[in-house]
C-alpha cells in the first residue's frame, strides 16, 4: 500500500469536489437548506413571541387574572374570542394553533374548592400538534402559572388543571429530530452518487481502464476514495451541527460512537452505490436507480418524521433499513444520549456496512470482460 | 548463448532460439513445422520486438472477437492496427494492456509475459484508452500531476505540456477543452512516465480534420524520439500518414500485414495514369487498347485512366500521345492507397465517415 498515492489522490479528489458547484451544493448548501426550512416550518422559529388565543367564558376577575398574568410573561400575543364562538369551528376556520378555553364557573370552582376539596376545574388548551416548540413552551409557562396559583390557593393541592386535546408524548423538539436524520441523509446520498459515479461515468471515461494500466492498485484507490467519503461526512456533520446549535439552540453531542457511526455510514453506502453501479452500469440509469432506493429509503427510515406517526407495515418495513439504523444510531448518541439504544444501532449499522462495502469490493472490477 | 525470438512466417508462430551472436541455423516452427533460417544478431541487435503477440484469441458466448491472431512489434517503430469499427482493435489492444483476459493465447510486452509480468511492465507503457474522459474538474497540468505521481519513473510534466504545444491551456480545467486538446492531454497523459510503449488506441476519432492533424504531429514527434508507437485507427489516411507498419484487422482476423508499400504492392491495384480532357478521346482510347493496355477506359468528359504496371509505361504512353500529336489539358499518375487494398480484401469499404 502506496499511502503517499493515497493521499495524493484525495487530495485531488477534494479538489475537484471543491470546483463542483453541483457537488457543493448537494453535500452542503442543500441539507443546511433543509434544515432551516424544516426546522422553520416545523419549529415555529422566526417569532419571538407566541400567538395565543383566550376564550374567557367565566369572564370573572380570577379569570381575568389569569389572563393579566399570561400576558404579563411578555411571551405571548393574546387575542381575545368572544364567548359566544364556538371553540371548535373558529380554530379549523382561523387554522389556530393554539387557544385556552376558561370554562365557566372558573372563579365560582376556585372559591368553592376552600370549602370542598374535591373541587377541580379544568382550563381546555387546544393545540397543534406539529407546532411542537410553540405548544411546549405555552405549556410549560401555563403549567409554571397554575403551580404558582395552585400554591397560593390550596397549598399544592390541585384546583385548576388544564386538559389537553392531543397528548404529546415527545419530550424533543422536531428539529432534534430532523437533524441527525439530515446528517445520516446527506451521507447517504454522498457516498451512494459518489460510489456510482467512480463505477458508471469513470468506466464510460474509460478511466478505470487507464488506472488500470498505471501502478496504483485498486485497494489504495478504494482507500483515498473512501478517504474522500469521511471528509466529506465531516465536514456535513460539522456544517449541520453548527446550524443546529447557533439557529436552534439545540444541545448536540459529537460522541465517539457518532463518529463511528458516521464512518460506518459512508463505508456502508459507498458499497450500496457500488453494487448499484455493478448491475446498472448506464450513468443515468444508475443514478435514476439510486434515486429510486435512497428516496423511499429516506422517507421509510424515519429521516424526517418519526416512525411512530406510520402506519404499523411501514413501521415493519422500516427496521430492515440500514438508514433506520443510522439515523436512530446519530439521534440516540448525539441528541438523547440513550447510550445503549446508539450501541445496538451502531452495531446494526456497522454489520450492515461490512456486508455493503465487502460485497461492493468483490463484486466490482477495473477489469473489462 | 542469447536468445533469439522469431516469428513463423507461414503461420505467425513466434518462438526462441538460443545461439551464438552472429550464428546462423535453419529452425522449424513448433506449429506448423515450416523451416527456415535465421540469424542471431549480434550484440545490442536483440530483443527488438517491444510486442509480440501469438494466438490470440478471445470468445465472447457465440461471437469470435479475435480469431488467433499473431504478430509483432519493433521496437521504435509506429504500428497501425487498422480495420472497421467491429473488426476486433480495441479487444486486441485492450487483451495486449491487460484490460481484457484472452480466451487463448500469449503476449509479451519488452519480453516479459503480461499474464505473470504486468506489473513489471507499467512503468514502461502509456497508455490512452479509447474515448477517454479524463477528471473534468482538474486542470491540465493537475492532471499531468496526478497520474505523474502514480509511476515511480517520471517524466518532466512541464517539459510534456511544451512539447504537445499545450502551455497556453495548462491552467484550464479538463472539462472545458475542445475535443482536440483533450485527445492532446490524453497523449500527454500518456507520457508521465516516459514509457518505452505508447499505446493509442483510435486517438483521433470524432476529431475534425485539423485536430486529427494535430494529434498526428504529435505522435509522429514520438516517433521522432524513438519511442514504439501501438495505434489502432479505423482511419486509413492515418495509419497511411503515420504507420511504419500496418495489420490490417477484419472480422477478428489480421488479413495483410506489412509496410504500408508491401501492401499497395501485394494487394492494391497498380497506379493508374489520368489523361485530362483529351481531344479525340474515343480514338486514342482505341489506339492504346492496340497497342496493349488492357485497361483503359473513358470517365467522360474527355477524360481517359489508364491502369499501368510500371513507370517506364507512362513514358511509353506520352510519346504515344505525342507521335500522334494528341492534345490534353494535364496528366496526373494516382497511387493505390490503403482504401483500394482494403476494398479488394473485404468486398467492403473501410469507413463510411470519411472526413
Amino acid at each position: 500500500m502506496n499511502f503517499k498515492i493515497v493521499w495524493m489522490d484525495f487530495i485531488y479528489s477534494v479538489k475537484g469536489w471543491y470546483r463542483s458547484r453541483g457537488g457543493m451544493f448537494w453535500s452542503l448548501a442543500f441539507p443546511v437548506i433543509l434544515i432551516l426550512l424544516f426546522g422553520a416550518i416545523f419549529s415555529g422559529v422566526g417569532s419571538s413571541k407566541y400567538t395565543l388565543y383566550i376564550q374567557d367564558q367565566d369572564q370573572t376577575e380570577m379569570s381575568k387574572g389569569f389572563n393579566a398574568t399570561l400576558n404579563s410573561t411578555k411571551l405571548f400575543n393574546i387575542n381575545i374570542v368572544k364567548t359566544d364562538v364556538n371553540v371548535t369551528s373558529f380554530i379549523k376556520e382561523k387554522n389556530i394553533k393554539s387557544l385556552i378555553v376558561i370554562p365557566k364557573g372558573f372563579e365560582q370552582t376556585i372559591k368553592n374548592s376552600f370549602m370542598n376539596p374535591s373541587a377541580r376545574v379544568n382550563l381546555s388548551f387546544y393545540f397543534d400538534p406539529s407546532e411542537q416548540t410553540t405548544t411546549q413552551v405555552i405549556r410549560s409557562v401555563i403549567s409554571s402559572i397554575l403551580q404558582e396559583m395552585n400554591k397560593n390557593l390550596s397549598q399544592g393541592r390541585t384546583i385548576i388543571g388544564v386538559s389537553e386535546i392531543s397528548t404529546i408524548t415527545e419530550n424533543f423538539n422536531f428539529i432534534d429530530f430532523f437533524l441527525p436524520g439530515m446528517i445520516g441523509f446527506t451521507i447517504m446520498q454522498g457516498a451512494i452518487y459518489g460510489s456510482i459515479e467512480r463505477n458508471t461515468k469513470y468506466r464510460k471515461d474509460g478511466i478505470l481502464r487507464k488506472l488500470l494500466t498505471t501502478p496504483i492498485t485498486r485497494s489504495e484507490w478504494i482507500l483515498a476514495k473512501m478517504l474522500f467519503m469521511m471528509f466529506l461526512a465531516a465536514l456535513t456533520t460539522a456544517l449541520i451541527t453548527i446550524i443546529g446549535i447557533l439557529v436552534f439552540g439545540m444541545t448536540v453531542n459529537i460522541t465517539p460512537l457518532a463518529i463511528i457511526i458516521l464512518i460506518a455510514t459512508s463505508f456502508l453506502f459507498s458499497g450500496m452505490g457500488m453494487l448499484i453501479g455493478r448491475f446498472v452500469k448506464e450513468e443515468e440509469t444508475a443514478d435514476t436507480a439510486a434515486g429510486a432506493i435512497s428516496f423511499p429509503m429516506m422517507f421509510l427510515a424515519g429521516t424526517f418524521f418519526p416512525l411512530e406517526q406510520m402506519p404499523q407495515f411501514l413501521q415493519t418495513i422500516a427496521h430492515i433499513l440500514p438508514l433506520y439504523y443510522v439515523n436512530e444510531g446519530l439521534r440516540n448518541s448525539m441528541i438523547y444520549m440513550n447510550q445503549t439504544e446508539s450501541l445496538i444501532n451502531g452495531a446494526v449499522v456497522i454489520i450492515f456496512a461490512a456486508v455493503f462495502f465487502i460485497s461492493g469490493v468483490l463484486l466490482t472490477k477495473w477489469k473489462e470482460d | 548463448m542469447i536468445e533469439q525470438r522469431f516469428k513463423c512466417p507461414n503461420c505467425g508462430e513466434i518462438a526462441s532460439f538460443y545461439g551464438d551472436p552472429g550464428e546462423q541455423t535453419v529452425v522449424s516452427c513448433a506449429a506448423c513445422n515450416s523451416k527456415g533460417r535465421i540469424t542471431i544478431p549480434t550484440s545490442g541487435q536483440n530483443n527488438n520486438y517491444a510486442i509480440e503477440v501469438s494466438h490470440l484469441t478471445k470468445v465472447y458466448g457465440d461471437l469470435t472477437a479475435v480469431n488467433d491472431i499473431s504478430f509483432s512489434v519493433k521496437t521504435g517503430e509506429i504500428f497501425a492496427f487498422l480495420g472497421p469499427n467491429g473488426a476486433g482493435k480495441t479487444t486486441t489492444v485492450e487483451m495486449i494492456e491487460s484490460i481484457r483476459e484472452p480466451t487463448a493465447g500469449s503476449i509479451k510486452l519488452l519480453g516479459r509475459d503480461i499474464k505473470t509480468q504486468f506489473n513489471d511492465v507499467k512503468e514502461k507503457i502509456g497508455i490512452l484508452p479509447q474515448e477517454f474522459h479524463s477528471f473534468e474538474r482538474l486542470t491540465v497540468r493537475e492532471t499531468l500531476v496526478y497520474f505523474s505521481n502514480l509511476y515511480k519513473k517520471k517524466a518532466d510534466v512541464d517539459e510534456i505540456i511544451k512539447s504537445l504545444d499545450l502551455t497556453s491551456h495548462k491552467n484550464m480545467l479538463y472539462r472545458n477543452l475542445s475535443g482536440g486538446l483533450k485527445q492532446r492531454v490524453g497523449v500527454a497523459i500518456s507520457l508521465v512516465n516516459d514509457p518505452e510503449i505508447i499505446f493509442l488506441d483510435e486517438p483521433t476519432t470524432g476529431l475534425d480534420p485539423k485536430a486529427r492533424r494535430e494529434v498526428w504531429g504529435v505522435i509522429a514527434g514520438l516517433h521522432k524520439k524513438g519511442k514504439t508507437v501501438f495505434l489502432t485507427t479505423h482511419y486509413m489516411e492515418e495509419a497511411e500518414y503515420l504507420a511504419d507498419h500496418i495489420a490490417v484487422i477484419f472480422k477478428g482476423k489480421i488479413i495483410a500485414e506489412g509496410t504500408l508499400e508491401d501492401l499497395i504492392r501485394n494487394y492494391g491495384k497498380s497506379s493508374t495514369l489520368h489523361i485530362k480532357k483529351c481531344k479525340n478521346a474515343a480514338e486514342v482510347i482505341e489506339m492504346l487498347k492496340q497497342e496493349g493496355y488492357d485497361e483503359v477506359s473513358s470517365e467522360g468528359n474527355g477524360d481517359i485512366a489508364i491502369k499501368i504496371d510500371y513507370k517506364e509505361r507512362v513514358l511509353e504512353i506520352l510519346s504515344h500521345l505525342r507521335h500522334d500529336c494528341i492534345e490534353y489539358e494535364s496528366l496526373d499518375i494516382r497511387r493505390s492507397n490503403l482504401e483500394e487494398v482494403f476494398l479488394r480484401l473485404t468486398g467492403s469499404k473501410l469507413t463510411e465517415d470519411k472526413q
